[in-house]
């Protein structure tokens, strides 16, 4: 094989393995647009035979869905909220200081990303239990899935933040300013692309939280879309179009948004901030 | 003259590492200061400590009269021009240059004219508002120096400022560097790694070696007289030539080899081991007798100078006329005996 054909084999491989990945999720759409019995079809047809729109606004309203999609937005909002604040400052810390405590700190920080949140969740479950933050159970969710998030959140800014000079900070320092002040006014904006991605990542990856959501928050007025969704779901489902209405829903606003920032998200991840 | 800046046994240890032993330093107000030495020998962590951006283990700072060891950097009013010239690359020259102003809670209008008059000083007018990427090395160099004079601090303090810059370039900011502190009068500590920069820049030169300072004094001073053979060999290019020796029996020369003999303007102990430094541009080529002798091993002109390089390498010559040598001819050599330093081959101190 000569070479100019070896990129077009990879080209073909990755289309191929895109396509595998992605499946899932034409399948979603095109089966929201099917009717019942065109569903259950053998062989399924590949693109429906007529297009039947009036399952969203049905579903919309039957699964009260602007309340599941809120509470959705409000834990995610909050989770990012708290990642970024305090996510923030201590990857600076890390990125900037070098001490065998500091290690640990980085090295422990890496080990909250191996725990899986499903073996987390009964400890969780019992501690928030006898600190009465059951009771307030979007505000416990949001607790849990920001300490999940932070780990992903300190290591990428850490990151960004080691692209940013030690020598700027310094003239800062000499031209005035505290190390406070030299943080804000030339750290922080230079580290900005990098953690706007971060953040934009973490919300859309707790915008579809689950494992803690179904488990603390038993009050339906108070779940997410994650969990809203699972309640449509059992043995004997049938109504596969409405469910898969609602997972359109549910997922087209963070794909939207993915497809919209996904140059400035690739390039933020990959070259740091300085541009 | 009154000292600007007052170091006093200043140590410094990075965990076991001695950077800085002992420094003691007076630096006058109004002078050029140039701190030269090779890497690793402290003088970037000195600079760095009198900016107040490394903490100094022990000893006493002064600025201007002020006890300044334990202050953060904010408040020694002093500036500092980096290496990298650290322009911060979110903001446009006139937010670059006016950073420390607004910092300092000069008024808009006020800054903005401020920023005009340094403009104008080092030729950044018409660049105000653009950003760093968009200049070129020399232009940033420039911003660099206009952000450190915008403020008439009381002191500059220079980070090998110009080791980015290409050589035709150097030549050029070094003079306007010179020209800009004889300007304003200001108080200059420069750190470079070129003793050429140092020579030509500096009323004064301070040479370090491993933390500790050499020697320091007048730039023709030290070359006159280096205080051992480090910076014998460190100031002047091309470097010394050392050549090993004993003293001979009358004790007016240097009996390098077989009737080979460098001779001596004063008295010396007889028969003592010895080396001898020549500098390159002092040794002649003899018309008559000669009283050593080379192979040339090497020889390159650059039109206005020929370097003849000794087979062996150990000794070099610069003429500047044209030699008509080539390699393997046996030169025979002269020198002004004024011109032969002596070093103690044990200690490297002068004799």
């Amino acid at each position: 094989m000569t070479r100019p054909y070896v990129p077009w084999l990879l080209v073909v491989v990755a289309l191929a393995l895109a396509a595998v990945y992605l499946f899932p999720l034409y399948w979603m759409y095109v089966t929201s647009f099917k009717s019942g019995s065109e569903i259950f079809a053998n062989p399924p047809t590949f693109w429906p035979r007529e297009i039947d729109l009036s399952i969203y606004p049905n579903v919309w309203t039957r699964r009260t869905m602007h309340v599941f999609l809120w509470n959705s937005t409000l834990i995610a909002a909050g989770v990012t909220a708290i990642t970024v604040i305090f996510g923030t400052g201590c990857a600076y810390v890390l990125a900037r200081y070098r001490n065998v405590w500091l290690d640990i700190g980085l090295f422990s920080v890496l080990m909250l990303q191996v725990l899986p949140a499903s073996v987390m969740v009964t400890p969780l479950f019992v501690a928030f239990n006898q600190f009465g933050l059951l009771n307030y159970p979007r505000t416990a969710v949001v607790l849990a899935a920001a300490a999940k998030a932070m780990p992903f959140f300190v290591v990428l800014v850490r990151a960004t933040f080691m692209t940013v000079p030690r020598e700027l900070e310094e003239a800062a320092l000499v031209d005035g300013n505290s190390r406070v002040g030299a943080f804000f006014s030339i750290v922080l904006p230079l580290a900005r692309n990098g953690i706007l991605v971060c953040a934009i990542l973490t919300f859309m990856s707790s915008f579809g939280e689950y494992i803690y959501s179904k488990s603390i928050i038993q009050a339906p007025a108070l779940q997410p879309a994650s969990v809203g969704l699972s309640g449509f779901l059992g043995p004997n489902s049938t109504d596969w179009n409405a469910i898969m209405a609602y997972s359109a829903i549910y997922v087209t606003p963070i794909l939207a948004v993915f497809v919209l920032l996904q140059r400035r998200i690739v390039s933020g991840l990959t070259s740091g901030a300085l541009k | 003259m009154t000292a600007q800046i007052e170091l006093k046994n200043i140590d410094k240890h990075y965990g076991a590492f001695h950077a800085l032993k002992k420094v003691s330093l007076s630096i006058e107000k109004g002078s050029f200061v140039a701190l030269v030495g090779p890497s690793g020998c402290g003088k970037s962590t000195l600079l760095r400590s009198i900016a107040g951006l490394e903490t100094i283990t022990s000893g006493d700072l002064h600025i201007a009269g002020k006890e300044m060891t334990g202050v953060p950097p904010r408040h020694r009013d002093i500036a500092m021009v980096f290496q990298s010239y650290a322009l911060y690359p979110h903001m446009t020259v006139e937010e670059n240059l006016t950073y420390s102003l607004r910092l300092h809670g000069v008024g808009k209008a006020e800054a903005k004219a401020k920023a005009a008059e340094v403009a104008a000083t080092t030729g950044l007018s018409a660049l105000l508002s653009r950003y760093p990427r968009q200049l070129s090395g020399g232009q940033r160099q420039r911003v660099a120096m206009g952000r450190a004079i915008i403020r008439n601090p009381k002191a500059f303090l220079f980070d090998e400022p110009l080791s980015n810059l290409d050589a035709a370039l150097r030549v050029q900011m070094r003079k306007e560097i010179r020209a800009l502190h004889d300007r304003l009068g200001a108080t200059s500590v420069y750190v470079t790694h070129d003793q050429i920069e140092a020579m030509t820049m500096a009323d004064w030169v301070v040479v370090m070696r491993d933390g500790v300072i050499e020697q320091q004094g007048r730039p023709l001073d030290l070359y006159d007289q280096p205080v051992n053979r480090f910076v014998a060999g460190f100031i002047g290019s091309p470097a010394m030539n050392f050549v090993d020796g004993v003293i001979s029996e009358d004790g007016r020369g240097v009996v390098v080899g077989a009737g080979d003999r460098i001779p001596l303007a004063r008295q010396a102990e007889p028969n003592r081991k010895v080396v001898a430094g020549v500098r390159p541009e002092n040794l002649r080529v003899a018309e008559g007798a000669a009283s050593f002798h080379f192979e040339v091993g090497n020889v390159e002109s650059t039109g206005s100078a020929t370097y003849l390089t000794s087979k062996d390498g150990a000794l070099q010559l610069v003429q500047t006329e044209r030699l008509g040598f080539s390699v393997g001819d046996r030169v025979g050599l002269d020198i002004d005996p004024a011109l032969v330093h002596l070093f103690d081959p044990q200690t490297g101190a002068r004799i």
